[in-house]
């Protein structure tokens, strides 16, 4: 499709987890992700939401291999990254770089910042893709220094002499440095203060208008999600089950957990909070280890059927919704 | 919420000793609690509110950590002043505490069951038949389904909500007059947050406990509360009713946490109100308004002093000069500009 | 505030450590003695000289300390015999050392901790002895750790069937009787300096090789790692940049705790008489000659015993306080 930075079609992610017994005996799998597709257009940001266990994280490594998708397709730019060879993906990664969510662990303590935001461009200079002198890679570090709000002062100090917000930043410019036309932010934000949040959410927003940059945005935070991303998907156990524009999934919310989701979320609004009629749940969030026939909400879907449990509802897009609003769940498609 | 005062905090101090220097990890803080009410401490990573919880129930490593001043009293006893043995009988039984991570606070090696009746069997006196229904009975209030069977489970056979819920059974089956619970939901989904949220909320009123809950979350004390303290730098900036702290905000430090939160219900395309500059460097602070570097209407003197408490109506208070104005002497704003 | 890297704090942090602060002092004194030894003022310490022989530690010349070493021997025979005066033989000597004390050089030596059963200064012999000692701590140290952090790095990076390889391989080779092992390699390959470092290196890499592999399984799946991975870095460049880096912190606490071991291993292989031979001395083969005149001449034991405990007590305090120095709960701390 032209025009879209990213296509993933039927993206499958189980890891194997061993045998149920000593010798044989059935084979034990993490469905972590299970058949997921969509799209994502230049410069836009889709922004993939859901709660411990939807796989959304697990998203992020396969659409960038560094795990190994089980099956499905993975095209950046056209190109189908699954039947790369490892040179060709060397190549291809350059378009397509990682923010990670935990400050403290993303960063190698033993490097400076400079060193840190450098080595994308170090390794890739040695290998002849990347033409800059040492000093050029210098001011460049010095410019993606400032252009996340950094002092380029602070070059030689080391990740923990940082806050948590500040490391934040280096790694967004660590990911910027090869100049990709697609990054991937596994919950960037999750681990900051509410008012950092709120500053790195902007930087993410400003960047992006300056470079023209696609994000796929992970985050468990509805609000985060909403403020940030264009198109929104919300995943349960391993598959999409509602995808739509930003207003659209909030104002008009169709899946039976989206509207769980919305409305168990915490709104800084007292008299709001009073008002609200909230959908709770039972039972906890299960665990991705078994393949289920049906839908994967049933267990918890207050209002399942029994056609739900006997097999997988497929995307439709209800009459009255938006354009490009759709939801797999069959209280939309027996009609 | 009724008007007696179970609990007064004045003018509390911890000090953290280290070799980088003097962390003033609470600076003199002072509130009140009264029996049935939930109030939320609410702030950031620095702000000390963890450390307010440790140290009300005075349990603040020594070194490097002292508590140097103020009293905390319950009922009127001071429990920094109490013996061991005193103190022993309070915590768990009239005072409870429930923390972030169920996995860590819960033994590994030991059945939930006997975990329960430890404190059970310490604080109540009962056999081990009677406290061992005990157990079950406060499993059952939590949600625990099969709580017959559950009880003598190990906290890995329980998800991480569950657990929490284990913990909330654990912290009420005294039935104390306080349960502080440090973040209890933070480490959960928004699901499950829900349902804790709404388990706390029904079992304090039912049994009349007042709650003292930590978190950084806007929204959970929007929901659950009926007073806030915001908490910056180890000090309480502001103070008050919920409806008062949201609606009337008096310290800018409050404002601009308020709006700095992506809101779910809103459709603003805007972009995100954020507080400039860096969360506070906790090291020997000076003795001026520590939201100073980062506030949008600081003025001089600000800079100098620390600011007095404002009081407003309803037990609503702030600390900002903004508000006191007869000590401030001339107002000079960052800028120049006189905003008022 | 001043930026401070990871090695200044661990500096700091150690020198707070007055145990492991005094141990590096002294660790860096000895090296710089056993380093300079062939410009010290020193006595040759092969030099045999049997008219000294056994001479016990004194700061006066040495004809003086033999003229009275001889009279005080002759003073207990005497007491024995019941004479009270010299008998001819007796005076014989005597007279020769005054006269060799006039005219005779050598009689003016200072032997300022004894001398051992051929006259050799043991001052000397000790800091030669520790030179040879501390050479086979540190090469075998150096060796152990270069093949140790190859296979461990290897084995924790790759995991799977070459970990399982690798990691049996270091299983057998742990449950081998090391002793056994050199004293054999002794035996067949000739008594030699240089056979003796590669023989306690070989079997002594394995415990270097497992905490490396450790540390280098648990920061494999840290997110720093995944971000290198993500912009494209090899295997050689992870573990080269960023996994070595990390442990480092463990493989200088570990190298700063093993040298006294090889040390030890080495004494105890000399004191078994398969060490260094003659004239070249070890610490472990001085202590083996010292055994020998232990109550007579308690000195030839006590000085290199003393000598040599120090210098294993200094290393093992310094490796002690690096290890907590480096220890990974640095981001608790403000």
């Amino acid at each position: 499709m032209s025009g879209n930075i990213l296509d993933v079609q039927n993206l499958k992610m189980h890891f194997y987890m061993g045998h149920e017994g000593i010798f044989g005996g059935k084979k034990k799998y993490i469905y972590a992700v299970d058949d997921i597709s969509f799209t994502l257009a230049k410069g836009e940001t889709l922004g993939l939401v859901g709660e411990s266990g939807c796989g959304k994280s697990t998203v992020v490594r396969a659409v960038s291999q560094l795990y190994r998708p089980t099956s499905g397709k993975v095209l950046l730019d056209g190109r189908d990254l699954t039947k790369l060879k490892r040179d060709e993906m060397f190549s291809a990664r350059r378009d397509m770089q990682l923010v990670f969510q935990d400050p403290y662990s993303s960063l190698d303590p033993r490097m400076t910042t400079a060193e840190i935001i450098a080595e994308p461009m170090r390794i890739y200079k040695k290998r002849g893709f990347f033409k800059m002198s040492d000093a050029e890679i210098d001011g460049r570090v010095e410019h993606l220094m400032e252009l996340v709000g950094l002092s380029k002062f602070f070059k030689n100090r080391f990740p923990h002499e940082f806050s948590g917000g500040q490391r934040q930043r280096i790694g967004i410019a660590r990911a910027l440095a090869l100049r990709p036309h697609l990054i991937l932010a596994d919950e960037p934000v999750s681990a900051l203060d509410v008012s950092i949040q709120a500053q790195v959410l902007n930087l993410f927003k400003d960047i992006q208008k300056e470079m023209g940059l696609s994000y796929l945005f992970i985050a468990h935070d509805l609000a985060v999600i909403k403020y940030i991303s264009d198109r929104i998907a919300v995943m349960y156990l391993g598959k999409i089950v509602e995808i739509g524009g930003y207003k659209d999934l909030y104002a008009n919310p169709l899946h039976p957990y989206t509207k769980a989701l919305l409305s168990a979320a915490p709104v800084p609004d007292p008299a709001v909070e009073r008002k609200r009629q909230r959908i709770i749940l039972k039972g906890d969030v299960p665990s991705p280890n078994v393949q289920r026939p049906g839908c994967c909400f049933y267990d918890r879907c207050p209002e399942h059927k029994d056609c739900c449990r006997q097999s997988l509802p497929q995307f439709t897009q209800p009459a009255g919704a938006a354009a490009g609003h759709e939801v797999a769940c069959f209280l939309f498609t027996q009609k | 919420m009724t008007d007696e005062t179970i609990l007064q905090v004045k003018d509390l101090r911890t000090y953290f000793y280290l070799d980088a220097g003097v962390v003033k990890a609470v600076d003199g803080i002072s509130f009140d609690l009264h029996k049935g009410e939930t109030l939320g401490i609410v702030g950031e990573s620095g702000s000390g509110k963890s450390v307010t919880n440790l140290s009300i129930i005075n349990l603040i490593q020594t070194p490097p950590g002292k508590i140097t001043g103020g009293q905390v009293l319950f009922h009127g006893e001071d429990i920094l002043t109490m013996s061991d043995e005193r103190l022993r009988e309070i915590r768990g039984n009239r005072i409870a505490m429930i923390f972030q991570d169920p996995m860590s606070s819960l033994n590994p090696y030991l059945k939930i069951s006997t975990q329960m009746m430890e404190s059970i069997q310490l604080h109540q006196r009962l056999n081990k038949k009677d406290a061992k229904a005990k157990a079950v009975e406060m499993l059952k209030l939590a949600g625990i389904p099969g709580a017959e069977e559950r009880v003598d489970c190990y906290p890995h056979q329980f998800s991480g909500g569950m657990r929490q819920r284990v913990m909330i059974a654990m912290g009420l089956s005294c039935n104390p007059d306080i349960l502080i619970a440090d973040e209890p939901t933070s480490a959960l989904d928004v699901t499950i947050q829900a349902q804790i949220l709404e388990l706390m909320q029904d079992l304090t009123r039912r049994l009349g406990t007042a709650v003292i809950l930590i978190t950084h979350s806007l929204g959970v004390v929007a929901g659950i509360c009926d007073t806030i303290n915001v908490m910056y730098a180890g000090r309480i900036v502001e103070r008050g009713a919920t409806d008062d702290i949201f609606y009337d905000t008096k310290h800018p430090y409050t404002q601009g946490l308020i709006k700095s939160v992506p809101r779910l219900d809103r459709d603003t395309d805007e972009r995100l109100f954020s507080i400039e500059g860096q969360p506070p460097n906790v090291i020997d602070l000076p003795d001026c308004c520590p939201f100073y570097p980062r506030c949008h209407k600081a003025m001089d003197v600000c800079r100098q002093k620390y600011p007095p408490l404002a009081q407003f109506s309803n037990g609503h208070c702030a600390s900002c000069w903004l508000y006191a104005q007869k000590d401030a002497g001339s107002l000079n704003l960052k800028d120049g500009k006189n905003e008022r | 505030m001043k930026s401070v890297s990871l090695a200044a704090d661990a500096w700091r942090r150690l020198k707070k450590n007055k145990m492991a602060y005094i141990g590096f002092w002294i660790t860096v004194i000895y090296l710089a003695v056993g380093l300079f030894a062939p410009v010290l003022p020193l006595q040759p310490y092969a030099q045999q000289n049997t008219d000294h022989a056994y001479l016990p530690p004194s700061f006066r010349p040495a004809g003086v300390v033999e003229l009275e070493t001889r009279k005080a021997y002759f003073a207990k025979v005497m007491a024995k015999e019941g004479r009270t005066s010299y008998n001819e033989n007796e005076q014989a000597q005597i007279n020769s050392i005054e006269e060799r004390n006039k005219t005779d050089p050598v009689q003016q030596r200072h032997y300022i901790l004894g001398t051992d059963s051929l006259g050799r200064d043991m001052l000397s012999r000790t800091i030669y002895g520790g030179r040879i000692s501390m050479m086979i701590g540190l090469i075998g140290t150096v060796t152990a750790l270069i093949i140790g952090i190859i296979v461990g790095a290897i084995a924790g990076y790759a995991g799977g069937a070459t970990d399982a390889v690798l990691m049996r391989f270091v299983d057998i080779m742990y449950g081998l009787p090391y002793m056994l092992i050199v004293i054999i390699m002794m035996a067949i390959l000739g008594r030699n300096v240089a056979i003796l470092f590669v023989a306690i290196a070989l079997v002594s890499w394995l415990t270097i090789a497992r905490v490396v592999r450790g540390q280098v399984m648990s920061l494999k799946n840290t997110e720093f790692i995944l971000a290198a991975r993500s912009m494209g870095a090899g295997a050689g460049h992870i573990i080269l940049h960023h996994l070595i880096p990390n442990t480092l912190g463990i493989i200088i606490a570990y190298a700063a705790l093993s040298l006294p071991e090889f040390i030890m291993s080495e004494s105890f292989l000399s004191f078994l008489g398969l060490g260094v031979s003659a004239p070249l001395a070890s610490w472990g083969s001085l202590i083996s000659d010292g055994v020998q005149g232990m109550q007579l001449y308690p000195w030839c034991l006590l000085v290199p015993a003393v000598i040599m405990t120090v210098f294993l007590f200094a290393m093992n305090f310094l490796g002690d306080g690096v290890r907590d120095a480096f220890d990974p709960q640095s981001k608790n701390r403000v």
